[in-house]
């Protein structure tokens, strides 16, 4: 029976429209209401496009590198120019997300998946176990990242799964550090006390009652950390530690134009640095545009 | 802190001895007999078991030895002592800026949200952490160096034809001060210009929002709105509010600091700056275990000290956490 006020309707209509309001059309609103999140939406789409067209759309190969137009300027036939190896930069640069971004999304969603399991177990058991496994977590952190991400990619052979595997080993305790911190924060709730009288085994409570109400938090950390990623990714390529040449990847194509920037070539250098910075920026900005998505409190 | 630091030991070295490849093949050269290989891993003592090795590093490097790098031929221990303080000047400089203009900045965005300022930093501070710090070095040679030729060319610390200054502290800037020879002071200021930007740009971003974050808090606080209730000048009440607001931003400036000593490498890369970071990047490529061990746990330790160094900050901005 309902009371005198439709407190169901009330909860999910906006006063003079009467329509109900879903979380679809709740996004919609909050797209419009904050366009750095839309244009960062804008800018993930589009890469993530070009990740499947991009070797459709490059004029060039790639991989192919023509002696007889060698460091050329941007013009007609080469927009972007050519590199020392006279390769088409453009077609390098819209080529790379899908190594770029490959290594970004999957080391993240690596880290992501180890981190919330880890995170959740180390926040609700406390055994000997649990301690060392946040031991660990602190020593690694305790290391300059970058240098032990040189080192691992050194032990384990230059190879993009490679790379994966590092980056998703070096953020693991990002997430494990915050899921075990908001697990804490919620095992004593009411709800959680519930599930325990009714007879809920811990595992079950854990990834049925817990789980769920901390993990948009992780969600929203790993789209700030695939920016990250990136960053991780493109300057091990251009020490010559990440993937492979002539792999074509932003930072290796950064470190090829690196050698001829003091001869006044700017642009062989110059583009693959603006598309790490798009890349960069546009996840981060779907990371803080979640953040406040899915926690009311931080709007202004 | 002695667990950790054993912890950070043992890590090190267990890293380092998956690295490939075997350090006495290196220095014995393509030509080497399997014997000459075998005498130099006695040598170095590669031939016993892995605890062994361990305990045997643990002992030297309690003694001050951190054993001898193969590629420079120098005892680890001084290599570092050599290119610390090189990496060091260049990162305290970059932070010293970054702080300056972090927190000064972060404060007035707060005091004034949505002012003009405020767009300025909030904007710089989303795109400064999607900035790569070698692209942003790259560019600002490209610009300073290339086309306007105001920038000294980005090779080392110093022209090639000046002296090295007397080592002092190992910091060309303070150590040409001390000496009173000003060409080379001049010559190491325009060395750093570029690359202390390049490191000061990178910083200023999470500097530049956590300072105003934390003043938003501060300002927004029931102590605040009651100071200001009661009359206080708009000057006492921002400091007021800013002694309050320092402990998160101490702490994220100590997280980068300490970061930093290891994470440079890539701008000493560019500007070709021989420090500490550029020593680990050759190390691991040669597979120089002692350099590559000596080097993590200097820069472990480095950040031990730094999060030591907070803690006593905060006992001072904040006599809750006196004992």
């Amino acid at each position: 029976m309902r009371g005198i006020i439709d407190m169901e309707r009330l909860k999910t209509t906006v006063p003079g429209n009467g329509a109900p309001i879903t979380e679809w059309k709740r996004f919609l609103i909050f797209m419009r209401t904050h366009p750095s999140f839309t244009i960062g939406l804008v800018i993930v789409l589009a890469n993530l496009l070009l990740m499947i067209f991009g070797p459709i759309l490059a004029p060039y190969d790639p991989f192919e590198a023509n002696p007889a137009v060698v460091r050329q300027a941007p013009s007609a036939a080469h927009i972007f120019g050519t590199d020392l190896n006279g390769m088409d930069i453009f077609s390098r640069v819209i080529y790379a997300p899908r190594i770029d971004l490959t290594i970004a999304l999957v080391g993240t969603a690596i880290s992501l998946v180890i981190g919330i399991l880890l995170g959740g177990y180390t926040g609700f058991w406390d055994n000997w176990f649990s301690t060392l496994i946040e031991r660990v977590a602190d020593l690694l952190q305790a290391f300059p990242p970058f240098v032990l991400a040189m080192a691992l990619v050194a032990v384990t052979g230059q190879k993009i799964q490679n790379v994966i595997y590092v980056i998703a080993f070096l953020n693991i305790p990002i997430y494990l550090r915050l899921v075990r911190s908001n697990v804490i924060s919620v095992r004593n709730c009411t709800y959680v006390e519930a599930a325990i009288c009714v007879g809920g085994s811990k595992t079950r409570i854990l990834f049925r009652h817990i789980l769920p109400n901390v993990i948009s938090s992780a969600l929203t950390q790993a789209s700030i950390n695939i920016g990250w990623a990136i960053l991780m990714t493109s300057g091990l390529s251009f020490i010559g530690a990440g993937v492979p040449v002539p792999t074509p990847e932003w930072g290796a194509m950064i470190a090829v134009g690196a050698s001829t920037i003091i001869m006044g070539e700017w642009w062989s250098s110059m583009f693959p640095g603006l598309a790490i910075v798009i890349a960069a920026l546009g996840f981060a900005l779907v990371g803080d545009g979640l953040q406040v998505f899915f926690d009311p409190t931080k709007r202004s | 802190m002695i667990p950790q630091l054993l912890g950070i030991t043992l890590v090190a070295f267990l890293l380092v001895r998956l690295l490939p490849g075997n350090p006495a093949t290196a220095m014995a050269g393509s030509l080497a007999t399997p014997e000459t290989i075998a005498a130099i891993e006695a040598r170095l003592g590669l031939d016993q078991p892995l605890s062994t090795q361990f305990f045997m590093y643990l002992k030297n490097v309690l003694q001050g030895d951190f054993g001898n790098s193969w590629y420079t031929s120098n005892p680890v221990a001084s290599d570092l002592a050599v290119r610390f303080p090189a990496t060091l000047e260049l990162i305290s400089l970059g932070m010293i800026i970054a702080i300056i203009v972090g927190v000064i900045g972060g404060s007035i965005s707060a005091l004034k949200p949505k002012g003009f300022i405020d767009r300025i930093t909030s904007s710089f501070a989303t795109i400064a952490g999607a900035l790569p710090e070698f692209w942003i070095g790259l560019l600002l040679i490209y610009v300073f160096y290339v086309r306007l030729g105001i920038a000294a060319a980005p090779i080392g610390r110093l022209d090639i034809q000046l002296p090295t200054p007397p080592n002092v502290t190992g910091m060309i800037l303070i150590d040409s001060f001390l000496t009173g020879d000003m060409a080379v002071f001049r010559s190491a200021v325009s060395h750093l210009i570029l690359p202390v930007l390049t490191l000061s740009i990178v910083l200023l971003g999470p500097i530049l929002k956590m300072s105003r974050t934390s003043m938003r808090d501060a300002i927004d606080s029931d102590y605040v709105h009651y100071a200001r209730m009661c009359g206080m000048n708009k000057k006492c009440v921002v400091e007021y509010a800013f002694r309050t607001a320092l402990p998160p931003i101490v702490t994220i400036i100590a997280v980068y600091y300490g970061f930093m000593l290891g994470g440079a490498v890539l701008v000493e890369k560019v500007f070709g700056w021989g420090g500490f970071g550029q020593y680990a990047v050759q190390s691991v490529i040669n597979k120089d275990y002692f350099a590559v061990q000596g080097f993590l746990m200097l820069a472990a330790v480095f950040s031990l000290f730094i999060y030591l160094v907070v803690d006593i900050i905060y006992m001072i901005v904040d006599p809750r956490q006196r004992p």
